[in-house]
């Protein structure tokens, strides 16, 4: 971390790792990660130090989720009773127009990308290169009809 | 490469220079355009970034105003470039199939890149409607190919190409020039183009990568800055001679800028394509709608060309813009349903040249050198709105008829300003052009133009080909004209 980059303070941090497992929970079947499993809030703070112009955008939607979730309950986010968080997250989702979209946009780059993820999707989880992928012979005969045109091309 | 490289490309790779900030990037004053400027700068510029699609303009193509009453007529043909077209072909590695009954005969160096699941998919969907399509014309190695691995379908071609397989000139070009003995001088930016007592030009001065200014003389200069950053680069060359921006005289450096309104339209399908296989821009095409039907409602055309599918992050990113993907408890089962079950095209609308679109520098932005930056004046005219409209009926119609059962579209799609062309138009009037037929500036006859920006009109198709072409007969003009560059007509 750069010396006078101060990072998200640890309040920040809690509401970031309880909204990523209500953006990403575990999959019902077991077969696709929770978002809380992957370390995605490490993904984002990177992320946000490469880019700072989204760290207002963050830390605003951070803190205004924190402060719904404190009217419902003054214990903060740890205490709120499921459905409580959820309504919460509802209340701030129906009047964002900014956050949610950064952040999704910020969350679903690292959970994509992530080993886990990509190996529960059924690919290899390893970079395009250099290994590449096999694909299958084709069948040119698709082309009979268009062969068959007379030729387009004016002049 | 890394695992990460789906996020790269939406970040320090993204298309956009502004996105990107690089150090060896220009900001673009871009806000009031509905299409956003795409560039990358480095050595090869925005072929390292490309899809390397490269068909060819059609003869068609350079005759709009002798046929279609509108824009102008090329001071040349596509006879004149054919050969250079030829040329170009094997410089670049060419991959395609011979015998497209929309074009005339041309050669193409090296088999089609493959039609795969998803190409295929699509090409049955062309057939049942009965509508034109072709493997692309793709500047992908699909052999090794002079010292050039063979493509692996790896898919990461907008990210640049790890394999070498994809033409981008870095890797074609350069190579030989820097053998024969060129310089290449990395990290540099020109500020201004110099003019002598004589009225020619006589060098240029730049910041070097240490941002130290240098001046550099020449005899001869070529500026191959594109159609946004050569009229920036002559608006910024202003002299006693040139007081409006160096040949300029006729008042058309920076104007007609024309981009290609793109639309992408994509389907979703019930079985998966394996589309994160195979170059990611090139696959098959399809010209249907290329040459003017004014019943359409609009003149001159469009291209189709189909794209292969989404990786795993772009598909999560598709999505929620689509507004297919929600967060929370039903995020898995939506995703599943757009996973390796997307497949779509973009459409390129030919862009008729327009004086009022335009580049002109920007009174306050500028780059890290402090040259101002560009500033992008452009409004979509009504015929590439109804162009726009038809093609994607269209293209929701054959992918349709290929089984997607949904699509969505975007358009005009905004971060695809790629096609930078018409800002210092070629033509035989220096009244009304800016270069000759060879890409000499009629008000300098020592200074040359080899770039999108010379182009009359866009066509409908990708323009690095063609851009090409245009260099290579422009650099043998100037070759046989050796003797007497500055008179010969």
């Amino acid at each position: 971390m750069a010396s006078d980059d101060p990072g998200f303070s640890a309040e920040h941090e809690q509401v970031m790792a309880a909204l990523i497992d209500a953006i990403l929970p575990a999959g019902d079947d077991g077969g696709m990660p929770g978002g809380a499993a992957l370390d995605l809030v490490t993904h984002v703070e990177r992320s946000v130090r490469q880019n700072p112009m989204m760290r207002p955008v963050v830390e605003y939607g951070l803190s205004t989720i924190a402060e719904i979730a404190a009217k419902r309950n003054p214990s903060g986010i740890a205490g709120l009773p499921r459905a409580e968080w959820a309504a919460a997250l509802r209340e701030f989702a129906a009047n964002d127009q900014f956050f949610l979209p950064a952040f999704l946009f910020l969350v679903y780059g690292g959970y994509y990308q992530h080993p886990r993820v990509v190996t529960a999707l059924g690919l290899e989880p390893r970079p395009p290169h250099p290994k590449g992928y096999e694909m299958g012979a084709d069948d040119w005969s698709l082309l009979e009809p268009v062969r068959g045109r007379r030729r387009s091309s004016s002049d | 490469m890394a695992t990460d490289w789906e996020v790269r490309q939406i970040s320090d790779f993204n298309f956009s220079p502004n996105t990107r900030g690089r150090p060896e990037d220009y900001p673009v004053n871009d806000a009031e355009s509905p299409i956003a400027v795409s560039m990358f700068n480095a050595v090869g510029g925005s072929t390292v970034l490309y899809a390397a699609h490269f068909p060819r303009f059609h003869p068609s193509d350079f005759r709009v105003r002798s046929r279609d009453g509108v824009a102008d007529d090329w001071p040349l043909d596509y006879e004149r470039l054919a050969p250079w077209y030829d040329v170009n072909a094997r410089m670049m590695g060419v991959s395609g199939l011979a015998g497209d009954p929309a074009y005339p005969p041309k050669e193409v160096p090296l088999p089609p890149v493959p039609l795969g699941k998803l190409g295929t998919t699509l090409a049955k969907g062309f057939n049942r409607l009965g509508w034109h399509w072709w493997p692309s014309d793709s500047a992908i190695a699909t052999q090794d190919y002079e010292g050039r691995g063979a493509c692996i379908n790896a898919g990461t071609c907008l990210v640049g190409c790890p394999q070498g397989a994809k033409g981008s000139t870095d890797v074609t070009y350069w190579p030989v020039a820097v053998r024969r003995g060129v310089t290449v001088k990395t990290r540099c930016r020109v500020r201004e183009i110099t003019v002598g007592d004589d009225g020619m030009v006589n060098g240029a001065i730049y910041f070097d990568a240490d941002g130290v200014e240098r001046r550099q003389k020449a005899e001869v200069v070529v500026v191959a800055c594109n159609g946004i950053g050569t009229p920036r680069l002559l608006l910024n060359s202003r002299s006693r001679h040139f007081p409006d921006g160096l040949a300029n005289r006729s008042g058309l450096v920076g104007k007609n800028l024309m981009f290609h309104p793109y639309a992408m339209v994509t389907g979703v399908f019930d079985e998966p394509l394996e589309g994160h296989k195979g170059p990611t821009g090139c696959c098959i095409m399809s010209q249907e709608f290329y040459e003017t039907d004014l019943s359409r409602g609009f003149v001159r055309g469009y291209s189709f060309e189909m794209l292969r599918g989404f990786g795993p992050v772009y598909t999560a990113l598709w999505g929620m813009t689509a507004g297919k993907l929600p967060w929370g408890a039903d995020h898995h089962r939506a995703y599943a349903e757009l996973f390796d079950r997307n497949a779509g095209m973009v459409v390129i609308c030919e862009d008729l040249p327009e004086p009022t679109n335009s580049v002109t520098l920007d009174p306050s932005m500028t780059d890290s050198n402090g040259i101002p930056s560009p500033k992008i004046n452009y409004k979509l005219s009504e015929n590439s709105r109804r162009m726009l409209d038809h093609a994607v009926a269209r293209g929701k119609e054959v992918l349709e008829a290929s089984g997607a059962k949904s699509t969505v579209a975007e358009a005009p799609l905004r971060l695809a300003g790629w096609h930078l062309m018409g800002t210092a138009r070629m033509g035989n009037d220096p009244r009304t052009s800016v270069v000759n037929s060879w890409g000499r500036c009629h008000d300098v006859r020592n200074l040359f133009i080899v770039d999108g920006s010379i182009f009359v009109t866009a066509a409908a198709v990708n323009p690095t080909n063609t851009i090409q072409a245009l260099t290579l007969h422009i650099a043998d003009t100037m070759k046989r004209n050796l003797a007497n560059l500055f008179e010969a007509e």
